[in-house]
């Protein structure tokens, strides 16, 4: 069979990427689809956000203007009803699916066996195994997962297809990712931003990132979802937005353009 | 040689079979219909180009002048359908010209599918030709490979399949003058709800024997930007630079010839940008 | 009796929902980090994984894996100093800026970076390559290296615990892991000890190494500057130095220097920080650099 690796060897000199498409076989398995979308998660000191479109597409079709992409982990029924943590996924739909019924089982088992809930660093370092798991025949999704930690801050964890991942101030991921996350760099975490007059050339003293309250975030989150309907046509119809506070879980829908 | 030029073709075509991939053409995926009733004749666009999943322009213009009576709605490559109607449109002035007659549709058909023809679809332009000639009312479509059709109503583009359930579901013959708009209009507005290649807004041209043409420009604007949450206006100094330097008015004369206008006129004529204040 | 005992025990619906076998594996408390992968159903599975994962030989490829790193590990008179950059890429995407390519392997230090000046004991490990492999196999050899420490009472070695990673890689051998890690620990059998580890199953002790994309350009000034006698100052300098020069010219490295110095009682952490102010005040300060204009 002609090996995949066996071209790199082959072509040297070329200054752009090596060569590709010639030589790749085509596979007659392709498990996969991708129903577009986008997701974002946001914290705060004792907030989390996450939201996502619903939108769910196929080629240049809609499959539904009504699919959620964010669902609670963990509650104690099918409504979701006591649960703290959440989790939205975005990529291949079936996949995000299964992933989300086999977090939420697990979730809820140990809170059977325990006597208490799990704790989301836990439940974010359990999603990285399953994820894991299937390192040789991947979940074609990007996961985001959010909660309060221990100390009540809000928390949020980010992940790549097989399960790398890592907690930060906010996230952006699917269709539209690299047009919100450019976003949220800037406006979450002030990159870019200096503070007028604090200097000259390289004494300038950049804009520190302050963690942001639940009423500015909000805002920031729609702005990032109309502004990318506007750009991305995979992204639109409806927007779901999932808070968690100490409070519990906050759960709307907002109206998003359907063209 | 006029036309075009050939000579990075080997080039390209060796690039790609090692994987380079080709340079992405703006928009496939587009709404385009048109429909005639008892005096003349409507055709309808959607306004969205895409490059892939973005969307490239928001308010574009695919409905091309052809003859005063003659217009265009086309899909498919945008360079393709903007360049062939142009030339199209100069032979058929000369053409009129010559003859001393006024164009007709068919003729404009004709010479839209011999060139496509002879290009054997390399030229990617999908178009719905329509107008008023002597002869009467003209409604065809003419496909990238050089086919054609003549229908009472017609749709092409991506969200063709959308449209087209509009028309059988609702068209019915000897439709009126707003009758026709209205199906077209509701055609596009399919187009742009369902298929994903199509969006914000419908533009309409009727064609009317004795009448002069109208181009309705965003007939309907369905897909307003809803008003931002947050105002983004960045305080004066935010960006940081490493180095500055002013280039005087004086400095430009050098290189180039600087007239000042007067007043608060409008000078460019362009759609205005939204700017946050 | 054996007839009713079956009759009860056995579920209804034997195919419906779960398994048994993985109702357990729900139910399990703690979760095996077992060696039990699911697989795709084809013939030539590692062809399938790279056609859908391998942005290299396929840059249109659906699942774009997060790759690209300089990291950095040296011996020195005062111990080991292991330096890398933060940036993960995916495809000509920068997926983070802030990602911890340095993973402490051990049971006292596991999870997130403790506040403190004193130093943690315990082994550091590196991470190049797919993070998701890194991540979970050092999180693995973490297990194993709690596990010989309760059952032997002592630390393991940085050599027995890089040799549980060899082992490992080289098993997984064809399957289409990639990881390039170093393992860097002072225990009181070896003294100071590095080793790197990579998804080939390459296992070398050593002085010195780079591992990554950006590897040539940290090789280029831990080469001319380099030499065991360095302070534990320059020493710190230098680790920096050489994973700035990395971020600036290569393109999948970047974003924050995240340096840890391994001494004998444990490893202390010596900052997260941005390269941006850094680059510049090595140009400004220094004077080198000096390539790089920023006059008009």
């Amino acid at each position: 069979m002609t090996s995949l690796m066996g071209n790199h060897s082959g072509t040297i000199g070329y200054s752009f990427s090596e060569p590709t498409s010639a030589n790749v076989k085509q596979h007659s398995f392709y498990p996969y689809t991708d129903n577009g979308g986008s997701t974002l998660g946001i914290t705060g000191a004792d907030f989390a956000i996450l939201a996502g479109d619903t939108r769910s597409t196929s080629g240049y079709n809609i499959n539904s203007r009504m699919v959620p992409k964010v669902f609670k982990i963990g509650g104690d029924d099918e409504t979701g009803e006591g649960a703290n943590i959440i989790l939205s996924v975005v990529g291949f739909a079936a996949d995000g699916n299964a992933l989300k019924e086999k977090l939420d089982t697990m979730v809820r088992m140990y809170k059977y066996q325990h006597g208490k809930s799990m704790s989301v660093g836990a439940c974010a370092q359990r999603l990285s195994t399953i994820l894991y798991e299937k390192r040789f025949f991947p979940y074609y999704v990007h996961a985001i997962l959010a909660g309060l930690d221990e100390e009540g801050v809000g928390a949020l964890y980010s992940y790549d297809p097989v399960g790398s991942y890592e907690r930060e101030q906010c996230r952006a991921a699917g269709a539209a990712s690299s047009l919100i996350m450019p976003f949220l760099d800037n406006q979450v975490n002030s990159k870019n931003q200096y503070i007028p007059g604090s200097g000259e050339g390289h004494a300038l003293v950049p804009k520190k990132a302050e963690p942001l309250d639940k009423e500015t975030a909000t805002k920031l989150v729609k702005d990032a979802f109309t502004s990318a309907v506007e750009r991305h046509i995979e992204v639109g119809d409806g927007l779901q937005l999932v808070i968690v506070t100490r409070e519990g879980i906050e759960e709307v829908f907002h109206a998003l353009k359907q063209d | 040689m006029p036309g075009f030029d050939f000579t990075n073709y080997n080039r390209n075509a060796a690039l790609h079979a090692k994987g380079v991939p080709l340079p992405k053409a703006t928009s496939t995926g587009t709404t385009i219909v048109g429909c005639i009733y008892d005096k003349g004749v409507v055709i309808a666009a959607d306004t969205r180009a895409t490059s892939g999943p973005i969307v490239a322009d928001k308010n574009c213009e695919k409905l091309h002048y052809i003859a005063p009576k003659i217009w265009c709605a086309g899909a498919g490559t945008a360079a393709d359908t903007e360049f062939t109607t142009a030339l199209i449109s100069s032979n058929v002035e000369l053409h009129s010209l010559s003859t001393g007659r006024d164009p007709r549709v068919i003729t404009c058909m004709t010479m839209l599918k011999q060139h496509l023809f002879r290009y054997q679809g390399h030229i990617g332009a999908y178009l719905v030709v329509a107008g008023v000639d002597p002869t009467g009312t003209g409604l065809y479509t003419v496909h990238a490979h050089g086919s054609t059709d003549k229908l009472p109503y017609v749709t092409m583009g991506s969200g063709s399949l959308a449209a087209m359930s509009v028309f059988e579901s609702t068209w019915q013959p000897d439709l009126d003058r707003q009758g026709a708009i209205d199906i077209c209009a509701e055609a596009i507005k399919a187009g742009i709800f369902n298929d994903l290649g199509s969006g914000s807004n419908v533009d309409v041209c009727v064609i009317e024997k004795d009448q002069p043409t109208q181009l309705l420009r965003n007939y309907m604007k369905p897909n307003d930007r809803p008003q931002k949450e947050r105002n983004y206006r960045f305080p004066r100094g935010t960006t940081a630079y490493l180095d500055q330097r002013v280039i005087s008015k004086e400095d430009m004369k050098k290189y180039v010839t600087i007239e000042t206008l007067s007043g608060d006129d409008k000078i460019t004529t362009g759609d205005s940008m939204e700017v946050d204040t | 009796m054996d007839k009713l005992v079956a009759q009860y025990s056995r579920p209804p619906h034997q195919n419906e929902m779960y398994s048994e076998q993985e109702q357990q594996d729900l139910t399990a408390s703690v979760p095996p980090l077992s060696l039990k992968f699911s697989l795709p159903p084809v013939d030539n599975r590692s062809a399938f994984l790279r056609a859908m994962t391998d942005d290299h030989s396929n840059p249109s490829c659906p699942i774009k894996l997060a790759h690209g790193t300089t990291t950095l590990a040296f011996r020195f008179q005062g111990g080991i100093i292991v330096c890398t950059d933060s940036r993960a890429t995916a495809g000509n995407w920068i997926a983070s800026q802030t990602v911890k390519k340095v993973i402490p392997v051990s049971r006292l230090s596991r999870g997130e970076d403790k506040k403190t000046n004193e130093p943690t004991p315990g082994l550091l490990g590196t991470m190049a390559g797919g993070a998701a492999d890194c991540q979970y196999w050092l999180r693995y050899l973490s297990q194993q290296c709690t596990l010989h420490e309760i059952r032997h009472k002592r630390r393991i070695t940085v050599a027995a615990a890089s040799k549980i990673l060899a082992n490992l890689t080289y098993a997984y051998k064809g399957y289409g892991l990639s990881m390039g890690t170093m393992l860097a620990g002072m225990t009181p059998q070896e003294g100071p000890a590095l080793y790197y580890i990579d998804s080939d199953g390459t296992r070398l002790p050593g002085n010195l190494f780079c591992v990554g994309s950006g590897q040539t350009f940290a090789y280029g000034v831990l080469d001319a500057e380099y030499k065991y006698e360095l302070t534990e100052e320059e020493a710190l300098n230098l680790g920096r130095r050489a994973i700035l020069a990395a971020m600036h010219r290569d393109a999948y490295s970047g974003g924050f220097i995240n340096l840890y110095h391994v001494k004998e009682e444990g490893w202390v952490h010596h900052g997260f920080d941005d390269m941006n102010p850094i680059f510049w005040d090595t140009k400004l300060q220094k004077g080198e650099f000096s390539n790089v204009t920023s006059a008009l």
